[in-house]
């Protein structure tokens, strides 16, 4: 139960982008086009997973003192490895997310979840951590990136990964007339951002309220209990 | 003295191991990285010409920025492959030139700018608007997309004045 609550922490509650604020500039940039969005958080899943497992294996015999250097070589190499092996194996999808590949290694999520949660638990529930922050910085992604396309383009779409001219599916929701392009600026990413942290917080909210009413009222039933 | 010893040779051995890691990685990779990247340029210059039967690599001459290899088809046409800077990545792209200055074909690989604003370099509208041109008189940009399509004119000024200077 309990691990299912830290693998689940990351969809929405402690969401990375939009309740823990990390890996924010990425998501800024990355979020114009579904295929970006997911091809981007493949390889941050990847990386997050990995670097999570090395790091709770080490974790009882890094010293304090020096933890965060140990981290950043970590995760430095192990994003490098990954991109030379997409380029030899993947070259399309490669050619598809470019820079965005060597940037994950500056993608707080996974310092942030190193520090935070791998160097205080074990291999099993530390890759669970990075799997679950993982998807959830793919759902944030997701969910910006089919705003900002929608609006921008007003189609929605997505190829192949592995060959672009091959489209999975292309659907025109508004027509051309009436788009935003400025939502493929980051000024579009910014609104987008803000209004989705928003929601979540709302949603945090009304979660904190409902536990405190409910604990209220457990509490008048105890009293009542008693003086009964 | 012993504590910060420990701390140096900890750190040292992740790095190393690290180091050997990434030097494994690359080992196995180059190869088939380099079998990849030729592939996809012979692959390329095919779209422009898919008759000819090869295409030989020009050596470079003086040092140009934009111009990143050279290609001869037959005796007086040669391709360019141009990289040029554009509102975010900029633009890569091919051109054939002849000798006479004649813009024979265009072709562009990527285009890194706004999709659906920059992007249009790339599409098929800019090739009909360049190709049958001379190379070294004024090519019309795209309007509304000036910052994306002006570079990539300049860039085949470019050439062909290298066609000039040099291939001649």
């Amino acid at each position: 139960m309990n691990r299912m609550k830290n693998f689940t922490a990351g969809f929405v509650r402690e969401n990375p982008v939009f309740s823990l604020y990390l890996g924010i500039c990425s998501t800024l940039a990355v979020s114009t086009t579904l295929n970006n969005a997911i091809g981007m958080s493949v390889a941050v899943i990847v990386v997050l997973v990995l670097s999570n497992m090395i790091i709770s294996a080490i974790r009882n015999i890094t010293p304090n003192e020096i933890r965060i250097p140990v981290y950043i070589v970590i995760i430095a190499a192990l994003v490098k490895i990954i991109q030379m092996l997409i380029t030899a194996y993947a070259p399309a999808l490669d050619t598809a997310l470019g820079t965005f590949i060597p940037l994950i290694v500056v993608n707080c999520i996974i310092l942030g979840r190193a520090e935070a949660f791998a160097s205080k638990n074990n291999i099993f529930d530390s890759a669970l951590d990075g799997l679950g922050m993982g998807i959830g910085y793919m759902f944030a992604l997701l969910v910006m990136s089919a705003i900002r396309q929608l609006l921008a383009t007003g189609v929605l779409n997505f190829a192949n990964p592995f060959d672009m001219t091959q489209m999975i599916f292309e659907i025109r929701i508004i027509p051309a007339e009436y788009v935003i392009s400025m939502f493929s600026q980051p000024v579009g990413a910014f609104f987008t951002f803000a209004i989705l942290a928003a929601g979540v917080a709302a949603y945090k909210n009304h979660l904190e309220a409902k536990a405190k009413e409910q604990e209220k009222a457990e509490a008048a039933l105890k009293k009542a209990a008693k003086e009964a | 003295m012993k504590k910060i010893l420990h701390l140096t040779i900890f750190l040292a051995v992740v790095a190393a191991v690290a180091g050997g890691a990434l030097a494994f990685a690359n080992d196995l990779t180059t190869p088939i990285i380099e079998k990849n990247q030729l592939a996809a340029e012979k692959e390329s210059l095919k779209i422009l010409y898919p008759e000819a039967s090869d295409f030989k690599s020009v050596a470079l001459k003086g040092d140009s920025k934009t111009i990143q290899k050279i290609f001869q088809v037959d005796d007086t046409t040669y391709i360019f492959k141009m990289q040029v800077a554009g509102y975010k990545d900029g633009t890569v792209f091919m051109v054939a030139i002849n000798t006479e200055g004649d813009l024979l074909k265009y072709h562009a690989i990527s285009n890194g700018d706004t999709s659906g604003i920059g992007t249009k370099v790339t599409e098929d509208a800019f090739k009909a608007s360049l190709e049958g041109k001379k190379a070294n008189e004024p090519l019309d940009t795209i309007s509304g997309a000036t910052v994306s399509s002006k570079p990539v004119v300049e860039g085949i000024h470019e050439a062909a004045a290298y066609v000039d200077e040099y291939l001649k």
